[in-house]
């Protein structure tokens, strides 16, 4: 079972291989998905003329052409001769970006956070390694098609709840079912260690009795599960090779931690306290696991120590208070501004399936408070692809990579920007949603007088 | 030990909690802000503008201003400067939001509970804005009566209080008061109303009763000034709840509905001309794009969310447009927060709806002017005018960019918050906790 | 001196009658057993040697202070004083006579009521789906709730208190309070004043009944007062003529208030933050009440409205800052600092304002209560006027300045013997006299 999961590095050439596999074969019933009338098929060659290209890796051209074929980017370059038969894609006034990539999200699990027939991202009970995000996906959500049309074109799903959340995905925002989505069907384990606040958001305003658990009993607690994995495997293995000696029973917990204890599947630790940040650290090392930390609200005061660690960080949603009056009014702001300075690795995310459009606005957030403009544009595009071990693939326009293209009429990060054209693995995507569709519908009333 | 060197940072914030709000009254309203981009708001932008602040008040605009000697000068160049950013719903500065026990509440007063220490007052400060009409919630049909605060953080609940602006009632409709997302617990019984018919009857029903406790009072005013009135004439009980009821069909009290879905407004519509109250605005009303018609025949506006949406099954068709379509189509709209957090980035919210469609200029006037007029403040605030009150603000770009910073909220020409002043006073924290 | 002081009971007071008791009781046991008080009679005292303040004038070095009847017969230098043939005389040298403290605001001798938050869903559920807690007893007398005890008299004598308000502490009406001397354990023999006051809280109790807000807290005391003004005018005018008018149905809620609304009796607020405060004296100035500002730990914050209202305050000693305060909003550190530092200072504010208080012990322990008060002293409260804060003002507020506050023959025998300065930190009570009633804390061996 664990053979289909892709893994990082070790597995990387291979996982590599599948996707090129993988979206060729998706690829080729293109008209059937969501392509415009007017676009060709991914694999068809496509030029983008007249086109500023922000390719995030390498300098800017302020106008030039991307060259598109069998769905990655054959060549760009300010001088590029158009090859006959391309479909000519105009761009003059229209900036290129690459398409941008959500750190965490609830994009697809979550519809009506309110109506509980509609939220897929929360299992009951506290440890659920079992748990896969991508076997949950709406892929026809209403909000995926209004985060494509502000430039997103992959985002990872996050479970949420209690201390191993579940499995988390990458996918693609473009595909007529889960599968058809996917880039990584197990990205990374997700542990959520309690927060600053603790209980302040129980039942009714009440403490709930998760507030109670502290990280060190949490780490505790995954330590001692891990242990366990480890022993189950090797009890297993034993066990295969002497009939003679008792099998440990099938045990779910353990089975599913497997790929985590063996260093293959990445633990995303939702973690928000500088001393939880170092305890975790201390934790990931002692255990020899992946990980990428997620929310880090006071990432910034132990920046040093995270960036000797090497752990990226998934920047939780700026739309929130700082964790403690005393951390300053700008904390949670300048808190990328910092890490990003003291050389970690960092990626913005929505952290929300309803608000994941505001990706960008996250961004330009950190932006505002200090964070170099490029630096900001990196971690929506190129940094997640390098954390999340898919930088061959995306995050930057360069030839040979997917060609997951925005064109926009201005900045990217840029709240009044219009995005004009998404292209996701060359084809280009439907960009209508609900915001469009209702507008549409209720402005006949106005037409018909 | 890193307590330890945090610990001057927590005195040094309290310093600036108690020395600071009279060190910022020696200014007494009296500043020279100079070489702004100014937009008024009301007219066209002004770069490298001056603005001159007597007593509180905007006393000139131009450039190349003087000021009397000793006055406050703040250079601005390269910044933008506009007028305080207002907030047309909040819940913020209150001990409490709801008295939502009862399906009707109008007894209770927001101006009762303020709670003037709410670091809120100071979040909003930090995102520009400069007042709020900070309400009761939306737990019962008939809620309370708001206030409208400006956000002088340090200074008494007192002088907090707009007293100039419409007073105003919360109505609540839909979800919220059917108690549709709330689990009901056991032993209890399900509150009355729990549809939007009963929502809607209960308002009826309050209105009549209001009429005719105002119907007693008058028969008994006849009584009393007639030639011979009986010497035991008792004047009716005087009841709170129905006290207020009846100034809003004085048409003393504006009613502000919290709505979602079209129907609601659409007989919300219906009640007031059904007793003749007057609406301030439609709270939240994501569905006003589907009745533009409809309000702009009654004249009244909408306080909405600009994106926030999908929360809960009413605002499931809570399109992003909603804001700029209503305004292309002439309704008065507001952005509003109602939150302690989204307070501070207000003017993120409003220019998102360039991207919808409206001009920077437009969206800056939802969070600005419109939302002073919906408030009935539009004479003193809103907009960069001689004669006007110098709420401001001071943004590093311009202040519908997604990459902009508040840098200076000013309130009646105080500096109610300065960036470089908590940044200079957290670095000397910083220096003396490292000593 | 040593004789005479073994002599007596420690420290509950002496039964000097107590062969005479016997015979008198043995004469009625059949019937009924008497309380012993009730035919004791009281000795006469006689403190000399002894420094006297007595609060309404200059302290007097080495003066005597008589005591008969539970009443302060005469005091002076001295040698202008005679102490009667009849006088049990109490050497006092090296002692200090002060008046009795009068803490105008405690809830002693209530049972304690568990109100714990609580910290599950289970827990919640299991709260709010008890029987709703009414909000209001205004016809409440909390002198039918109290059980005085022993050592709790004996614990608040240490701390040189010799009278107390016991206020009720639940609800928004809470009831109606007492005025008690500590003079031992028997309720009856305690009254000073009953009733006092009617005690209003702007506090809720859990529980899904109106009100259960601030905002409709403050709602329903404004409905109710008004409601107890109609009351009472459609009972006068019905007893007048009822004719057109129906009968007043007899509401004994508003029948409590009645007194406290019209006929003005004292209206107690629990001001419990700067806001309550001005709460407070809106419902004052609205329903004209002779009222009473109680709690106030945040009166510095107020003290522009209480220079013009002139509302008598009772500032409890109690320096943690209120929930909703900024001080309790911006971390642990702050908290501590304005609880050691600005909190302490609310009394000596208030004296510069110009503004008369009494001081209380409200929601203190004895041992705190005494801590506080050094603390307050320290952050600039003149000794001078914290005496006063503890014993005329309290008296004048309490409508008892007749019979307490000062060492005035005609006064009510309420004196405490200290060693050392009241306001000492090291000082002991080892004396105490309440209505004559002489109780002893001196510690063996001093």
């Amino acid at each position: 079972m664990f053979s289909r999961i892709i893994c990082f590095k070790k597995y990387l050439p291979l996982s590599f291989l599948l996707i090129l596999l993988l979206t060729t074969w998706l690829l080729s019933p293109a008209e059937a998905r969501t392509d415009t009338e007017n676009s060709g098929p991914g694999s068809a060659l496509q030029a983008i003329v007249n086109v500023r290209i922000v390719p995030v890796v390498g300098q800017e051209i302020p106008s030039g052409t991307i060259l598109v074929e069998n769905g990655k980017i054959k060549a760009l370059g300010a001088n590029l001769e158009i090859p006959a038969g391309a479909r000519i894609i105009e761009a003059r006034g229209l900036t290129a970006y690459p398409g941008m990539i959500d750190g965490y999200s609830s994009l697809g699990l979550v519809e009506i956070s309110g109506v509980s027939a509609t939220v897929d991202n929360r299992e009951t009970g506290r440890i659920n390694p079992q748990v896969k995000a991508i076997e949950a996906l709406k892929y026809d959500s209403m909000h995926i098609p209004i985060a494509r049309a502000n430039g997103i074109v992959a985002a990872v799903v996050a479970p949420s709840g209690g201390l191993i959340a579940g499995q988390s995905t990458l996918v693609k925002l473009d595909g007529w079912t889960n599968r058809e989505m996917v880039i990584k069907e197990s990205l990374a384990l997700v542990v959520e260690l309690p927060g600053i606040r603790g209980g302040r958001r129980g039942f009714m305003g009440m403490g709930t009795q998760q507030a109670a658990v502290s990280t060190d009993r949490a780490l505790a607690e995954l330590k001692e599960l891990f242990h366990r994995a480890r022993m189950y495997e090797i009890r297993r293995e034993q066990a295969a090779k002497n009939l003679l000696l008792p099998r440990p029973d099938f045990d779910e917990t353990s089975h599913c931690l497997l790929p985590v204890v063996r260093g293959e599947l990445p633990v995303i630790f939702s973690v928000q306290a500088d001393k939880d940040i170092l305890q975790t650290i201390r934790f990931v090392q002692e255990e020899k696991i992946k990980a990428i930390f997620y929310g880090v609200h006071q990432g910034y005061k132990v920046a040093g120590e995270i960036k000797k660690a090497g752990i990226p960080c998934l920047i939780g949603s700026l739309y929130d208070q700082p964790p403690v009056w005393e951390d300053g009014y700008d904390s949670l702001f300048m808190n990328p501004v910092l890490l990003n300075q003291a050389g970690v690795k960092i990626a913005f995310s929505s952290s929300s399936s309803s608000a994941a459009k505001d990706l960008p606005y996250h961004a330009a957030k950190a932006a505002a408070f200090g964070l170099d403009r490029l630096e900001a544009l990196k971690a929506v595009t190129i940094y997640p692809a390098e954390i999340f071990g898919v930088d061959k693939l995306m995050g930057s326009l360069e030839a040979g990579k997917q060609a997951n293209i925005v064109l926009a009429d201005g900045d990217l990060l840029e709240l009044g920007t219009r995005i004009e054209k998404v292209f996701i693995e060359g084809r280009e995507v439907d960009l209508s949603n609900r915001y469009t569709e209702l507008l549409e519908k209720f402005r006949k009333r106005e037409k018909e007088k | 030990m890193k307590n330890l060197t945090r610990l001057p940072i927590f005195i040094l914030l309290l310093v600036i909690m108690l020395a600071g709000s009279a060190s910022w009254l020696l200014a007494a309203g009296n500043l020279l802000i100079k070489n702004a981009t100014i937009l008024p708001v009301t007219g066209p932008p002004i770069t490298g503008g001056d603005v001159l602040v007597t007593n509180g008040i905007i006393k000139q605009i131009g450039r190349n201003l003087t000021a009397p000697p000793g006055t406050r000068i703040i250079e601005a160049q390269g910044k933008y400067l506009i007028p305080g950013i207002i907030d047309t719903h909040t819940h913020l500065a209150l001990s409490g939001t709801n008295e939502g026990t009862e399906a009707i509440t109008p007894e209770v007063n927001m101006a009762e509970v303020i709670n003037p220490d709410d670091p809120a007052i100071f979040t909003a400060l930090s995102g520009g804005v400069t007042m709020v009409h900070t309400m009761h919630g939306s737990a019962n049909v008939i809620g309370g009566v708001n206030v409208v605060l400006k956000m002088k953080w340090g200074q008494p609940s007192e002088k907090l209080v707009v007293r100039e602006a419409y007073p105003t009632l919360k109505f609540a409709l839909g979800e919220n008061v059917k108690q549709s997302n709330r689990t009901l617990l056991p032993g209890r019984p399900q509150r009355y109303p729990a549809t939007r018919m009963g929502a809607n009857a209960i308002i009826r029903r309050e209105l009549l009763r209001a009429r005719d406790y105002l119907a007693e009072w008058d028969r008994y005013e006849k009584l009393r000034n007639s030639k011979n009135p009986p010497e035991n004439l008792l004047p009716p009980k005087k009841d709170l709840r129905l006290e207020t009821l009846a100034d809003l069909l004085r048409g003393k009290l504006y009613a502000r509905c919290h709505a979602y879905v079209a129907t609601e407004m659409v007989e919300f519509l219906n009640l007031a001309k059904e007793f003749g109250f007057k609406i301030g605005a439609f709270e939240h009303a994501w569905e006003a794009y589907k009745i533009t018609d409809e309000l702009l025949a009654a004249g009244v506006g909408i306080s909405v969310f600009i994106d926030s949406w999908a929360y809960k099954m009413e605002a499931a068709e809570g399109i992003a447009y909603n804001a700029s379509y209503c305004t292309q189509r002439g309704v008065l709209v507001s952005i509003n927060s109602d939150s302690s957090e989204r307070v501070r980035r207000l003017f993120n919210e409003a220019g998102k709806a360039v991207k919808y469609g409206l001009t920077p200029d437009e969206a800056l006037k939802m969070v600005t002017i419109n939302a002073a007029r919906q408030l009935g403040v539009d004479r003193l605030v809103g907009s960069i005018e001689v004669g006007k009150q110098a709420d401001l603000a001071l943004f590093n770009e311009h202040p519908m960019s997604a990459y902009t910073r508040c840098d200076l909220t000013i309130i009646e020409g105080e500096v109610y918050f300065d960036r470089q002043q908590v940044i200079k006073e957290r670095e000397e924290a910083a220096r003396k906790g490292g000593n | 001196m040593k004789q005479k002081l073994r002599k007596q009971h420690q420290p509950w007071p002496q039964k000097k009658w107590l062969p005479l008791l016997i015979l008198l009781m043995l004469g009625v046991a059949m019937v009924l057993a008497l309380p012993a008080a009730a035919t004791e009679v009281k000795p006469v005292y006689a403190l000399v040697n002894c420094r006297l303040v007595p609060v309404s004038s200059p302290p007097i070095e080495k003066g005597t202070i008589i005591v008969r009847d539970g009443l302060i017969e005469a005091l002076g230098p001295a040698d202008k004083i005679t102490v009667p043939a009849d006088a049990e005389v109490i050497e006092a040298g090296g002692l200090t006579v002060y008046p009795g403290l009068i803490s105008a605001h405690t809830n002693l001798f209530l049972e304690t009521r568990e109100q714990e938050q609580p910290q599950t869903a289970e827990d919640f559920l299991g709260a709010y789906t008890q029987a709703a807690t009414p909000q209001q007893f205004p016809e409440l007398q909390v002198f039918k709730e109290i059980k005085p005890k022993k050592q709790t008299v004996e614990a608040w004598h240490r701390a040189g208190v010799t009278t107390v308000v016991v206020a009720p502490n639940r609800g928004i009406f809470q009831g109606q309070s007492v005025v008690l001397n500590l003079n031992g354990d028997q309720p009856n023999s305690m009254v000073l004043k009953q009733p006092w006051a009617l005690h209003v809280n702007f506090t809720t109790e859990r529980g899904g009944v109106y009100p259960s807000s601030l905002m409709g807290t403050v709602a329903f005391i404004r409905q109710k007062f008004y409601d107890a003004s109609h009351y009472a005018l459609h009972q006068k005018k019905y007893q007048s003529s009822p004719r057109f008018l129906k009968r007043p149905e007899y509401d004994p809620f508003l029948e409590a208030l009645v007194p406290f609304v019209v006929d003005k009796r004292p209206v107690v607020f629990q001001c419990n933050n700067q806001e309550d405060i001005k709460r407070a004296l809106r419902l004052i100035e609205e329903f004209k009440l002779n009222a009473v500002l109680t709690g106030c730990n945040e009166a510095w914050r107020a003290a522009e409205h209480l220079k013009k209202a002139r509302v008598p305050l009772l500032v409890a000693l109690d320096f943690r800052p209120p929930n909703a305060s900024i001080y309790n909003q911006q971390g642990e550190a702050v908290r501590k600092k304005a609880e050691a530092e600005i909190y302490p200072a609310n009394a000596a504010t208030l004296l510069k304002e110009n503004i008369t208080f009494a001081l209380t012990s409200f929601g203190l322990s004895e041992s705190s209560f005494a801590r506080n008060l050094q603390a307050a002293i320290k952050a600039g409260l003149e000794p001078q006027a914290a005496l006063r804060a503890l014993t005329v003002e309290p008296a004048r507020i309490l409508g008892l300045d007749r019979q307490l506050g000062t060492l005035e023959p005609g006064k009510i025998a309420n004196l405490i013997l200290t060693r050392g300065d009241l306001f000492g930190e090291k000082t002991k009570v080892v004396r105490v006299l309440v209505d004559g009633i002489l109780f002893n804390y001196e510690e063996k061996g001093q």
